[in-house]
């Protein structure tokens, strides 16, 4: 039965309180997400908050979209419809401390620079770096897979999260994982949360496996004139016993807006470890440039600070994530420079030279260049079961082709059946996921 | 459903006259894992050389409503890897091939029956592993370690399986072959590798796994502590933990375990010792230098008696000896014992060795220890005699007493072996009735008619049922229309 948005508005009052609904039209314009204009923003203070919001729009059957930061709603397809913004901002409590067990459970609306200043003073860290990551939610970070140089040493988000708390789309609080280190108890339900985009359930409590830092930091930046000798300096070093935290790729235009030294590409490779073993390594690292006739230079480590402001998301981008492999570097990078000469237009791309996981950032290019190069990418990268996602980007690009690109059929039918059995309503962010889910 | 003769025939016909096992004796041999408190034997085994033959043996199981039971190695340790309910178990032991090795890409392709450590062998002489590392290495297989994301000493700094495996080809519940993730990461979708890791066959039997394989590292330095009280160890391993070391591997021998390698294996750990632990740490040189010098000093502030680094790879290679052969040494101290893998909080283990040793005492047994001290996964073997049944009542009361011991503290049921039919009955110590149903629900999706590996991993409990409907908030119903 449809009901009006002023009695309802009149439910999530009660529920939530009269100051954490907001229906003031301006405010909700503002929220509006590729064109949807929500009903509702309701702010919730406590997981059970989000858990009676879900269970009104699972019975009125109202579309929700989750919200951290609202610096990734950009990714994916437009939603099919928007009724509900549920803004996790102020779920951002530590729940429970470990520093000794280097773990830490968390609200999902706490942010990672929140996260970040207080395990500082410990030398501990969460150590996912996507540009702009200060801002955004630990929980917006996980339902979107972000991730940043840091994971050619750390891995991506789905190894650091132990334990996650969310709502499902019904209501119901669900916990999977567990709160230590180690745990094989059951299914492990934070794997299939990791960059679901809140299609199964929203995000509220984590439990992070953290990292020590490490004693001392050098970061080393290698110059090449072809993309070829940049992927086989990278190859060097993946074939060696280095250990680097970060084995960045960045192509002219990347390092220019890093303020790093001119050169047609790049690798930046970041050293931590105990002292003296970076300065070992530096002196390794130095040997393997020279077999490819190029010097290191050591760049200070604000070359990172300078990367993450440089790179993060401006909202008329176009940004691409890319997964090839480190063996087909160059001639990924190839097809992105050809669609894009560099006279005409700045392209930034940078990426993870040891797991073959580029992004590029593109300003003010036209719906037809993007969409002709995603097809041309994707047409290479399938043959050895690349993708490309778009990341970010306007409306309209997005609405000119598929975001996601394709999924193997087969999957893709397992993918809508948990669809199916978790959230048959299409309560969830419903239509923005793969495959229209 | 029973195996009639008419799919006895069928199931010839699928893997040849040499791929079906049906005679009793014969399928005896598959009647148990390595926890042989549980037996079942399968009706028959199937013994498949292709995917394709793994297809059509599991889309006929379903035609014929008969239990699917896969298996690799047998070397599980939890009652995963035996039928139950009688049907078809699926050996995967023949195929065992590396399909593909990939190093300027870091992964190589398998298939599930490979053993562990055959790809290490198979990619060491060009410098690189494959990390995960149970202590069954020699003998389990990598589609073994998928089904139940296994660890081993090493994963304390490389990960357990699901941190190594990339993608999977997968035989689900409903005879589909669905092949997820792959060698590139990030693919768009739910993360289904992710899911299927650890799933212990529920979903269905993987045929094709690719793993990520690592570099050897520069420099390995392997150590010898020992202490007088096996309380300062585990202090000692907690603070290794906190001031950031992340070691390749820190485990731990108590008393009991000491003894019982000496006697069986010759003196390799000091007798008079309370406790030892077995500390290696690799990497770059400077590094593992550096780090060597402090664990040292923290060992010996918590009440080392003696911290000495092997000197040549004889010496390491002897270390390593009595930690993985311990098992088998337990011999000497007991004909039976139970052994769990529970998990508590690294900076919980002065605690919960207190309590062991609380309950060892209350119920008069000897519990030995031998386990991964540094992500605080205990081993505890739970010695009691076969020939008493009130010995083994007073080890199973124990076994449960230090399990919630375990789960108070913050921990986990199980943290490398899986649940199998040994533990399922344990998970609603962990979670509720929502978490449990989800999991059900999501076994449901793979295998709608419930025949891959029944009665493993979930309990028997009310919300892994059909019909259960979790708690929802309650709302203040029809006032708003």
């Amino acid at each position: 039965m449809a009901v009006s948005t002023a009695s309802m508005a009149g439910v999530f009052a009660e529920r939530l309180g009269p100051d954490r609904l907001i229906v003031d039209p301006g405010a909700l314009s503002a929220a509006a997400i590729d064109g949807h204009t929500p009903r509702f923003i309701v702010r919730p203070a406590s997981i059970d908050h989000v858990a009676a919001v879900l269970a009104i729009a699972w019975d009125e059957n109202l579309a929700v979209v989750p919200r951290g930061a609202g610096t990734a709603l950009g990714l994916g397809a437009a939603p099919s419809r928007v009724d509900v913004v549920i803004d996790l901002t102020g779920l951002d409590h530590v729940l429970e401390d470990n520093p000794d067990d280097l773990t830490v459970s968390v609200e999902a609306g706490m942010t990672a620079g929140g996260l970040a200043e207080r395990l500082a003073g410990r030398r501990q860290w969460l150590p996912m770096d996507p540009p702009g990551w200060r801002r955004r939610t630990l929980g917006g970070m996980i339902a979107t897979n972000a991730a940043g140089p840091l994971r050619a040493r750390y891995g991506a988000l789905r190894d650091l999260v132990l334990g996650v708390r969310f709502v499902q789309a019904d209501g119901v609080v669900t916990w999977g994982g567990a709160r230590v280190v180690k745990s094989v108890t059951g299914y492990d339900v934070p794997k299939l949360m990791v960059g679901a985009l809140g299609t199964l359930g929203v995000l509220c409590e984590l439990t992070l496996r953290l990292q020590p830092m490490p004693e001392a930091e050098q970061t080393w930046l290698a110059p090449f004139t072809s993309i070829e000798a940049a992927q086989a300096f990278a190859a060097r070093v993946v074939n060696s016993p280095l250990q680097p935290m970060r084995l960045e790729l960045l192509n002219e235009a990347a390092l220019r807006v890093c303020q790093a030294p001119s050169a047609p590409f790049g690798v930046a490779v970041a050293i931590g470890s105990a002292h003296p073993a970076v300065r070992e390594q530096g002196e390794a690292l130095a040997v393997l440039a020279s077999g490819e006739k190029v010097r290191v230079a050591a760049v200070g480590e604000d070359l990172w600070t300078r990367y993450d402001a440089a790179l993060t998301p401006a909202e008329d981008e176009v940004i691409l994530r890319i997964g090839s492999l480190p063996s087909r570097l160059a001639d990924t990078v190839e097809v992105i420079e050809r669609a894009f000469p560099a006279a005409e237009r700045a392209v930034l791309i940078t990426g993870c030279a040891s797991l073959g996981s580029l992004r590029v950032a593109i300003t003010g290019a036209d719906v037809e260049t993007v969409k002709q190069l995603v097809e041309e990418m994707r047409g290479l990268t399938a043959d050895f079961g690349g993708a490309v996602v778009v990341e970010s980007a306007p409306t309209n690009v997005r609405a000119a082709f598929d975001p996601w690109g394709p999924v193997e059929p087969a999957a893709l039918g397992l993918m809508r059946a948990i669809k199916q059995e978790f959230d048959a309503r299409g309560v969830l962010n419903p239509g923005r996921f793969v495959g229209g889910l | 459903m029973p195996l009639t003769p008419a799919i006895a025939q069928e199931l010839l016909r699928i893997l040849g006259a040499d791929g079906l096992v049906t005679t009793p004796e014969g399928r005896m041999v598959y009647e148990a894992d390595m926890h042989t408190f549980y037996k079942g034997a399968p009706d028959a085994v199937a013994l498949p050389r292709t995917t394709a033959q793994v297809q059509a043996v599991v889309k006929l199981c379903r035609r014929e409503s008969l239990a699917v039971v896969p298996r690799g190695s047998g070397t599980g340790l939890i009652g995963g890897a035996m039928a139950p309910k009688g049907g078809v178990m699926v050996s995967v032991n023949r195929m065992d091939g590396v399909l593909e090795v990939d190093l300027p890409n870091r992964c190589a392709v398998v298939q599930p029956g490979l053993i562990n450590l055959w790809l290490t062998k198979a990619i060491g002489d060009r410098g690189y592993f494959f990390a995960p590392d149970p202590s069954s290495q020699m003998v389990s297989s990598i589609g073994g370690n998928v089904a139940t994301n296994a660890g081993g000493p090493h994963c304390l700094k490389y990960g357990v399986t699901t941190n190594h495996v990339l993608g999977l080809e997968i035989v689900t519940g409903t005879g589909d072959l669905v092949r997820v993730g792959g060698k590139v990461v990030d693919g768009p979708g739910y993360d289904l590798t992710g899911v299927v890791v650890g799933s212990e066959g529920t979903f269905g039997i993987v045929t094709a796994i690719t793993v990520r394989v690592l570099h050897t590292p520069e420099a390995v330095k392997t150590a010898l502590a020992t202490f007088a009280s096996i309380t300062e160890a585990s202090e000692a391993v907690s603070e290794i933990i906190a001031s950031g070391i992340v070691p390749a591997a820190l485990e731990m021998l108590d008393a009991a375990i000491i003894s019982a390698i000496n006697a069986s294996i010759g003196k390799i750990y000091p007798d008079a010792a309370d406790a030892v632990l077995l500390i290696e740490l690799d990497g770059p040189r400077a590094e593992v230098e550096a780090q060597a010098e402090r664990v040292a000093i923290i060992c010996r502030r918590h009440g080392a008696v003696s911290v000495s680094v092997a000197a040549d790879e004889m010496e390491r290679a002897l270390l390593w000896k009595g930690r993985k052969e311990a098992a088998g040494a337990v011999g000497r101290l007991t004909s039976s014992y139970l052994l769990q893998d529970a998990v508590v909080p690294r900076s919980k283990l002065p605690q919960i060795m207190r309590e062991m040793k609380a309950i060892a005492a209350r119920h008069r047994l000897i519990i030995a220890n031998v386990f991964h001290a540094g992500d605080g996964n205990l081993h505890p073997l739970i010695c009691y005699d076969d020939r008493s049944a009130e010995d083994l009542e007073r080890a199973k009361q124990a076994n449960e007493e230090l399990l919630a011991a375990c789960i108070a503290l913050g921990g986990s049921v199980t943290g490398e072996h899986g649940v199998g039919l040994d533990k399922a009955k344990n998970l609603p110590l962990q979670y509720g009735e929502a978490d449990l149903n989800f999991m059900f629900r999501l076994r449901r999706v793979f295998d709608p008619a419930g025949l891959m590996n029944p009665d493993k991993l979930l309990p028997s409990h009310p919300a892994c049922g059909e019909g259960f409907r979790p708690k929802r908030p309650v709302l203040p119903a029809g006032a708003w229309i």
